[in-house]
């Protein structure tokens, strides 16, 4: 893909994304002239940015949103939901289509269709029938200069400019680009510019890149045309009636032209918009204008075109000013005289800018952070890099026990050295993966204003700790399982505004999206005020499809019963809806969660409300893993799951009902023997101490009986492949500094496992 | 015949049309240093103006031709000519 396109299409995912929240912002506080400035912006830049591509419906369709943005920023109309749904529709038609094209770098066939019925619905509100693409921005001049003047001599410009001013004149200005094959139809350019009457000037425009001698074919037509004349637009218009696709006649004035002279780069938008970017343009102007009046004190046309200059900055200023025989010295006393009086930029006024206002700057050198936008594949190159170096690091260690002492202790004096490299390496690394939480809630005011609109439902969202900073794998894969539950709460745990009334909450309900940082873990909760779950019929439903058993039906506590709610094939839904609810939700996230090193959990107050827990690892690149071993065999299991290790007195081991037992501090916690799980014979010696680990899986507290602890590593975790990707019972692979392929267990199977094996 | 071809100067006399395009522009291709004597030109057909344009051989005399003198030469002679407005003026 051409790196321009690839350009455009990452700067427009931020744009929509920027545009999404800011239109949903929009609704909540309407009128706030900030945020419909800021969506204009973000559409015009998508609308500027996608005329450097053939993509002729994005550009109609963007412009089609610009237009009406811009009759709401003006105040014109009122934004109303119905406006926000056609936005919304519109920048996801957009969406869409930037989809297709990043896989096809083209608009999908159907482009044209879905864009016209969309302008068309867009335009409905300003009253305005469809604007024709090449209209150009500055609708509000209603003769703004084309940009081919500029092929005109400036010189011969500038003193017409005057004369049709003084003279309050209009000329016609053409520029004529004949087809390139038109010798053959007997046409000949120049005998119909020939027959225009009064003409005043002709210029050419030569082709960029002239062929080679061999190959110019001197029946090509390569060259177009510009000409002013005093003719009438109408006699223009019938001279070229049978060419009039290859010509384009602009009827200017004096004021128009000299405004294309003074700033040919400015939009008419721009000059429109009052406040300080224009007074500091029109100080800019000045203070051009004043250099170049020291610097070239030259006569006539010159100072015609500077004067003009420095009535435009003026009129911008506020502070007009007639310029009647400009000559060198009652301009410089004029501009000294209007850069004094005009106010200083309040601020400085590039940093006020968005750098979004101008996206393909050639300006290198921006104000304020430089965001450097960089493939994922390679920071997850750098990544594993990282990670194979702490691995290589790791080797010294076994290297510095191997080699003799004095020899030993500079290998271990490199090795600190290497591994705080190492470490800062993989710091710096993560930091470039982190990403915000906020990535993760974007979706959701959308989302969540969709549905309950859908549903009927009154919802309001709150998001906080959106600044909660996580790895991207991390917020990647909370994306679908906070989507499962957002889902839930608005179609299970919302009430309709009816049924909250009469129960005396508030009609509109409460959605909170909450993250935070706990230590190396983040949190992330979900919680509503809706209608919570009912143990009891949770409990009654569980038995009737056959999860519980019936003493269980009546045993199991009310959180318990909550809990069954994870279970693979409960939905509570009495009516699958669309949304959610077809009994594959909560138990997927769960599961989900727990790929992820995660876990869930759900309170709920009957009546009161839902809060479900996900809690993550922040990263999830490295592991860290505790290294022990079972019958000569070295196993790794990851940390967060350990409590504690202990060792126990072969008589402090107790058995309960043919269960290992070991009382810690008063709690009785069952051990299983690893190694029998793992069907690897071993014998523990009777006379040594047993080596217990603890670890918390599933909320259960349980002893593993092992041979040996070894010590704490991180580890670039590879998860099982090609063969041996059946083996649920391990977690995956990683490589130990000394080269030993270390197995990391997967506690959960391993335990399930135990159990089997009885 | 509206086209005299010399060794280094041709002579282009009334109406050039797209007749002579060809011819026009084959020597100047082969003509080193060429020249073109417009003074008995009236009208120049584009594409004989264009070979002028893109071969840009000396211009020996200058046409009578109001249009031609006036509006066409300065493009062929390099860019800007003289303002032509007081001409022009109404």
């Amino acid at each position: 893909m051409n790196s321009l396109l690839a350009q455009f299409l990452a700067e427009a995912a931020d744009l929509l994304a920027l545009v999404d929240a800011g239109l949903l912002e929009l609704e909540r506080a309407p009128g706030d002239p900030d945020l419909v400035n800021e969506v204009f912006r973000a559409a015009h830049t998508l609308k500027g940015s996608s005329g450097l591509f053939d993509f002729p419906e994005l550009t109609r369709l963007t412009h089609a949103v610009e237009d009406l943005l811009d009759a709401v920023r003006a105040g014109e109309l009122p934004l109303d939901s119905g406006m926000t749904d056609d936005l919304l529709a519109a920048f996801d038609l957009i969406r869409g289509w930037l989809a297709y094209v990043t896989g096809n770098e083209c608009l999908p066939a159907t482009a044209g269709a879905d864009a016209a019925t969309l302008i068309g619905r867009l335009r409905a509100p300003i009253g305005g029938e469809p604007v024709p693409a090449e209209t150009r921005l500055g609708s509000a001049w209603p003769d703004l200069a084309p940009s081919w003047l500029a092929v005109f001599d400036q010189e011969w410009l500038a003193e017409t400019a005057a004369w049709l001013r003084t003279t309050s004149a209009r000329m016609r200005f053409a520029r004529y680009v004949p087809d390139s094959g038109c010798f053959f139809r007997a046409e000949d350019p120049l005998h119909l510019i020939r027959q225009v009457p009064a003409l005043a000037r002709l210029d050419v425009l030569e082709p960029a890149r002239w062929p080679a001698a061999e190959d110019y074919d001197e029946y090509a037509c390569l060259v177009s045309f510009v000409f002013a004349a005093r003719a009438g637009a109408g006699e223009i218009g019938y001279l070229f009636r049978y060419v009039n696709d290859q010509i384009e006649v602009a009827d200017l004035d004096g004021d128009t032209i000299q405004r294309f002279l003074t700033g040919p780069a400015e939009t008419a938008v721009e000059i429109s918009k009052p406040g300080p970017e224009m007074t500091g343009e029109a100080r800019a102007v000045l203070a051009a204008a004043l250099r170049g009046l020291s610097a070239n004190p030259t006569g006539g046309p010159h100072l015609i075109s500077v004067a003009g200059a420095i009535t435009q900055a003026a009129r911008a200023l506020g502070d007009p000013v007639e310029i009647r025989e400009p000559d060198v010295v009652t301009l410089t006393a004029t501009v000294t005289r209007l850069l004094a009086d005009a106010p200083p930029p309040a601020e400085n006024p590039v940093a006020e800018n968005p750098v979004a206002e101008n996206p393909v700057a050639e300006n290198p050198v921006e104000v304020g952070g430089r965001i450097l936008k960089v493939d994922q594949a390679k920071v997850d190159h750098l990544m594993e890099l990282a990670g194979e170096l702490t691995v290589a690091k790791n080797g010294l260690a076994f290297l510095a026990e191997g080699a003799d002492k004095e020899f030993g202790r500079r290998i271990k004096d490199q090795h600190a050295g290497l591994h705080r490299i190492a470490e800062d390496l993989q710091a710096a690394v993560m930091d470039i993966r982190m990403l915000p939480l906020s990535v993760a809630f974007a979706r959701f005011p959308r989302l969540v204003r969709d549905l309950s609109r859908r549903l009927g439902k009154s919802v309001e969202l709150v998001l906080t700790g959106e600044e909660t900073m996580a790895d991207k794998d991390v917020i990647e894969a909370l994306a679908d399982p906070l989507v499962h539950l957002v889902r839930n709460s608005l179609d299970h745990g919302v009430e309709t505004v009816g049924e909250r009334l009469a129960s005396g909450k508030p009609g509109t309900a409460r959605i909170a999206l909450a993250a935070a940082a706990d230590g190396d873990a983040v949190v992330v909760e979900i919680s509503d005020d809706g209608r919570g779950v009912d143990p009891a019929r949770v409990r009654r439903k569980a038995y009737e499809k056959g999860l519980i058993s019936e003493a269980e039906l009546e045993t199991l506590s009310d959180a318990d019963a909550v809990d069954l709610v994870f279970r693979p094939g409960f939905s509570t839904a009495e009516q699958i809806s669309d949304l959610s609810g077809r009994g594959v939700g909560m138990d997927a996230v769960r599961a989900g969660v727990q790929k992820l090193g995660g876990a869930v959990t759900m309170c709920s107050q009957l009546g009161g409300g839902t809060t479900v827990r996900l809690r993550l690892p922040l990263s999830m690149a490295v592991t860290q893993v505790l290294v022990i071993s079972v019958a000569g065999q070295r196993f790794g299991i990851p940390v967060d799951l350990v409590v504690e290790t202990v060792r126990v007195p072969v008589a402090e081991m107790g058995r309960v009902l043919h269960q290992d037992v070991v009382v810690l501090r008063g709690e009785v916690v069952p051990v299983t023997d690893l190694a029998r799980a793992l069907d690897m014979p071993w014998q523990p010696d009777p006379a040594e101490d047993r080596a217990i680990l603890i670890v918390t899986v599933a909320g259960q507290r349980m002893g593993l009986l092992v041979e040996r602890f070894h010590r704490e590593v991180d580890v670039l975790l590879k998860p099982m492949e090609g063969l041996l990707a059946y083996a649920d019972e391990f977690a995956g692979t990683a490589l130990l500094g000394d080269g030993l392929v270390l197995l990391v267990l997967n506690m959960e199977e391993v335990l399930g496992l135990a159990a089997r094996v009885g | 015949m509206p086209l005299e071809l010399g060794d280094t100067t041709a002579t282009l006399i009334g109406v050039v049309t797209v007749d002579e395009v060809e011819e026009l522009a084959t020597w100047l291709r082969v003509t080193a240093k060429p020249r073109v004597n417009l003074r008995k030109c009236n009208h120049l057909h584009t594409g004989a103006f264009q070979a002028i344009l893109h071969f840009r051989p000396k211009v020996s005399a200058a046409p009578t031709d109001v249009f031609l003198a006036g509006l066409v030469l300065p493009l062929l002679m390099g860019s800007g000519g003289p303002p032509i407005r007081e001409r022009s003026e109404p």
